[in-house]
């Protein structure tokens, strides 16, 4: 493989924006369960959610404070490494980006600093608001990204200047692109199933090591309630968003279903190794004549195959295949872990079902697995385009050597291995640590370590109530 | 140490007057942009 310059820009871009999703994605789903929380701590008055809240909110500042550092990097990049995408693309795309910053992320900015610092100063009720905006807060900002990100695979409301740069001239289209709605669904539901299996996996993990934490299993009863009915709702958004890919982007859709040759009734691929250069699937499970009943669309209607694009515009076929069928056979298998635990929940028996706390734990990572598997589907799937139909990744790049970005690459992976190892080994520990220590109260003297402090979960001596 | 993050007010806890909460709410909400403001202006210091 030869590593050119827009091969590593691309490599980078691709190495920052794994990381960085895995943050929003988490923070999404948490900061509405954190107002959920709230608002049934200030309904009931029960102790289970405010120990709760103070054990997630932690957690929730730290995943925020890393999806920030992680976020900034990436808009730099459009800067050093796509300086002919932003040149041409910035007047449409700039906005949006700009939007998201101003209504977005200063919201969650100013008022996650009530939600840290503010519950006595504020009092119970303006602190609840505070919690619900930075909740708000987190939707518009997926609003305003997945907007921009839509835009790019289907551009629609610009015009192209005589410079070659871009000009919105309907900017409700360009907020609004065709296939924006079904995106912003499927990444909304993505990131409450994201959610709503860590806070199932941290629970799970808690009652395999005490079955009567109350906290843990308040919590994993809310998790298996979320993902029970999340789960099958994001197979639903998931379809309706690929009869978009279908109608906007039929080569993505070729792609990922491997179609190489264009024809009615196209069968469906269920697993196989697909092979660009030979345009066939080696080893190929298929099932035949219900790829168009898949897909929406009757047996008699003919679905683009590769075949009927030029071969160099085929996208990595093998990585867009295996991505989808990861992400998609990882939903599936939440469905299953969500109807297993409502059953067990309705029995009665789910805290002592060693073996649904153990699955419970080891799809903890899931989310953020499957969330990264759809991103590479969308964003690898629209290639050789930056802009689909406009302007080509090829052209987009910065006229940087390849020795300057593979510097760049490599102190980004320094960097983030050693800043997001530690921030992560951090919030595993205290996922590990679980709500009681936060119970604990600060000796009487002073010492030791306060309640909801940074080190509260270290290992000195919590005192447990 | 005290709490970094805050716990809520105890139930014997007197709550504060209105205007106070009020003031507490923006000016906390008011430095945290200002913090966030002064992070993104040090870093186009350093960058450009």
């Amino acid at each position: 493989m030869d590593f050119d310059a827009i091969l590593l820009a691309r490599l980078q871009f691709a190495f920052t924006i794994a990381f960085h999703i895995i943050f929003p994605s988490f923070t999404i789903g948490l900061a509405s369960f954190l107002a959920v929380l709230e608002g049934l701590w200030l309904s009931t008055r029960r102790e289970v959610f405010r120990n709760l809240y103070l054990f997630w909110v932690k957690i929730f500042a730290l995943s925020f404070g890393m999806g920030v550092v992680s976020g900034v990097v990436m808009s730099y990049e459009l800067g050093t490494n796509w300086s002919e995408f932003s040149k041409m693309a910035a007047p449409v795309i700039g906005p949006l980006l700009a939007f998201e910053v101003l209504t977005a992320f200063f919201l969650e900015a100013s008022f996650l600093g009530v939600m840290l610092f503010g519950w006595k100063k504020v009092g119970p009720k303006l602190h609840f608001t505070a919690t619900v905006l930075v909740a708000i807060g987190t939707f518009i900002s997926a609003f305003w990204i997945l907007s921009a990100n839509s835009w790019m695979q289907h551009p629609t409301g610009y015009e192209m200047l005589a410079d070659g740069t871009l000009r919105a001239t309907d900017w409700m289209a360009v907020i609004f692109s065709p296939t924006f709605p079904a995106r912003l669904a499927h990444m909304s539901l993505a990131a409450f199933l994201t959610t709503s299996l860590v806070v199932g996996a941290a629970s799970a993990w808690q009652l395999l090591k005490d079955r009567t934490q109350p906290e843990s299993r308040m919590a994993l009863r809310m998790a298996v309630g979320m993902f029970a009915i999340v789960a099958p709702l994001q197979l639903v958004a998931g379809h309706y968003s690929g009869e978009t890919v279908r109608e906007h982007q039929p080569l993505k859709l070729a792609a990922i279903e491997a179609y190489w040759k264009t024809r009615p009734d196209q069968p469906q691929s269920l697993v196989g190794i697909p092979d660009r250069e030979a345009a066939k699937t080696h080893y190929e499970i298929e099932i035949p004549g219900i790829g168009n009943l898949i897909q929406g669309v009757s047996k008699d209607t003919v679905l683009q195959g590769l075949d009927s694009f030029p071969r160099e515009d085929w996208p990595v076929v093998g990585l867009v295949y295996w991505s989808f069928r990861i992400m998609v056979g990882l939903g599936m298998a939440m469905i299953g872990l969500g109807a297993w635990g409502v059953w067990l929940i309705w029995r009665g028996r789910v805290d002592d079902a060693r073996g649904f706390l153990w699955a419970t734990v080891a799809m903890g990572p899931t989310g953020f697995i499957a969330v990264i598997a759809g991103w590479i589907v969308a964003e690898v799937g629209r290639q050789p385009w930056t802009i689909y139909g406009v302007l080509r990744t090829a052209d987009s790049v910065s006229p940087v050597g390849a020795g300057q970005i593979s510097a760049s690459l490599l102190a980004f992976m320094i960097i983030y291995a050693i800043v997001f190892s530690a921030g992560g080994l951090y919030i595993l520990r205290l996922i590990a640590k679980g709500p009681a220590p936060i119970l604990a109260e600060p000796p009487p003297d002073g010492e030791g370590r306060a309640p909801g402090s940074p080190l509260a979960a270290a290992p000195a001596e919590p005192r447990e109530v | 140490m005290p709490a970094i993050i805050e716990p809520p007010p105890g139930p014997d806890e007197a709550q504060r007057p209105l205007w106070k909460r009020l003031g507490w709410f923006l000016g906390i909400a008011l430095a945290s942009t200002l913090a966030t403001a002064v992070v993104a202006y040090a870093l186009k210091a350093l960058l450009v």
